[in-house]
């Protein structure tokens, strides 16, 4: 009687080591990366299946052979989930991290902006691997802003992904070059820096004829001294007994100009925005 | 005997109850994940309230698309809700799940979610997410993976025409 308990005890002990023998042939490395090659231990035959988050990858297997999966097609990161179907079902969860940086998404804010203006521009930046999977890990990313080679750069730790600026625009208008950069791969947006209001807006009677008065301004800069772009509407308005005339000029060639009804006693005040410039007291007719 | 009798009673009712209770908040639940969204530690921009209830929404909805979709093997109820490379990746496991005759039941146990960060233009918002979620892969009729698991997701999602849309959903280890 002991001999057959031995006996049954001796083959229930090497079937369990037999199945954790097998078991344990189901290995996955647990340092997977996306878009590198991986191998997976397997024994006896059967069918392995790979479900990951954007894929199922299946494969049959032989008895001996390791299932072997190429980098392209590991492209996603993230949890996966390995089930081997044949001899012995087993399965396994286990994570794939992202690869190396290798594209940005870079969201620049706004596209035109007034200069001199603190913190009105932002940079986002998500870092992502070749196969868009979001690097989650600290990178350092790199941004630069600059308007005619002049300009200033930061380099800022991305965290769960992603990296942001605040920036002030420039002093200067123009096209500014504003570059998102990690490791050598680059993005480039552009903002075009505008003239702010205009500072000191003057004008004068630039002539008279036919009952009108001819008024210009003297060329429109903001107050940092870039000329404010043509196309700004400039508001003359002339207020005299008979009324008030409007007259709403776009800036041409850097001024702005406007013909008013003659009058014996007027006053011309002219505006551009919020901003308002001298006033002229005009009498007499031509 | 009559107290035999009211005793089995008592137990069939207490048993019916048991079983008919969680089957009918799972009927009226519609389906829809349960999620709690924190907006309090957003940066660098506060979220509002109205930005708020919409993530919250659609957020809900794109899960119960996931689940749909992978159950059913279907793309509409992604394209409504995905977008970018969270719609490719999807949509390629969709096609493959079909291809190799798989389908995923995901049973959703609720969301704890966080937004991390919300863009100072409005456009985007990174939220993390610690989701309790069990998940069956089923070979025709059989079920030949389950498991439940705690899993750290990573969604950005940005403004679509009506609506906020996941364009990057991806897990993490926690």
């Amino acid at each position: 009687m002991r001999k057959l308990i031995f006996v049954v005890l001796a083959i229930a002990v090497c079937w369990f080591a037999a199945d954790c023998a097998r078991a344990a042939e189901l290995r996955v490395p647990q340092d997977a990366v996306a878009g590198q090659p991986l191998s997976i231990a397997t024994s006896g035959s059967g069918t392995v299946y790979l479900i990951g988050p954007g894929q199922v990858i299946k494969r049959s297997f032989k008895s001996g052979g390791n299932v072997e999966i190429k980098g392209e097609e590991l492209r996603g990161a993230g949890r996966w989930i390995v089930v081997l179907r044949g001899d012995g079902h087993q399965s396994q969860a286990f994570w794939v991290k992202p690869g190396k940086p290798e594209k940005l998404n870079f969201l620049a804010r706004p596209s035109r902006v007034p200069v001199a203006r603190p913190n009105v521009i932002s940079g986002v930046t998500f870092v992502f691997d070749r196969y868009q999977n979001l690097i989650l890990g600290p990178t350092p990313v790199n941004f630069n802003l600059s308007v005619g080679g002049a300009g200033s750069s930061k380099s800022v730790t991305s965290h769960d992904g992603v990296a942001w600026i605040n920036s002030s625009s420039a002093p200067k208008a123009g096209a500014a070059q504003f570059v998102t950069s990690v490791d050598g791969v680059e993005v480039r947006r552009v903002v075009q820096q505008v003239a702010a209001d205009p500072c000191n807006l003057r004008m004068h009677v630039a002539g008279r004829a036919n009952n009108m008065v001819v008024v210009e301004t003297d060329p429109i800069r903001d107050c940092s001294g870039n000329a404010v772009p043509d196309g700004t509407i400039v508001t003359f308005i002339q207020t005299d007994k008979s009324g008030k005339s409007t007259v709403d000029a776009r800036i041409k060639k850097g001024t702005a100009r406007a013909e008013l009804p003659a009058s014996d006693n007027a006053t011309i005040t002219v505006a551009a925005g919020v901003v308002l410039g001298n006033e002229l007291h005009v009498g007499g007719k031509p | 005997m009559k107290l035999a009798r009211m005793v089995v009673l008592c137990f069939g009712v207490a048993l019916a109850i048991s079983g008919g209770v969680p089957l009918l908040q799972r009927i009226l639940a519609d389906g829809k994940p349960s999620i709690q969204l924190n907006v309090k530690n957003a940066q660098p921009r506060e979220v509002e309230d109205v930005t708020q209830n919409a993530i919250l929404r659609d957020y809900t909805a794109a899960w119960q698309a996931i689940g749909t979709a992978l159950a059913n093997n279907t793309l509409q109820p992604l394209n409504e809700n995905f977008s970018g490379f969270a719609l490719d990746q999807l949509t390629q496991r969709v096609k493959d799940q079909k291809e190799h005759g798989l389908a995923t039941r995901i049973v959703d146990r609720g969301h704890q979610v966080e937004a991390i960060f919300y863009s100072p233009d409005g456009a985007a918002i990174e939220l993390k997410d610690t989701a309790t979620i069990e998940t069956q892969v089923l070979d025709g009729g059989t079920v030949i993976y389950s498991d439940q698991a705690q899993v750290r997701y990573y969604a950005v999602m940005t403004g679509a025409e009506d609506r906020w849309k996941v364009r990057v959903l991806e897990t993490a280890p926690q």
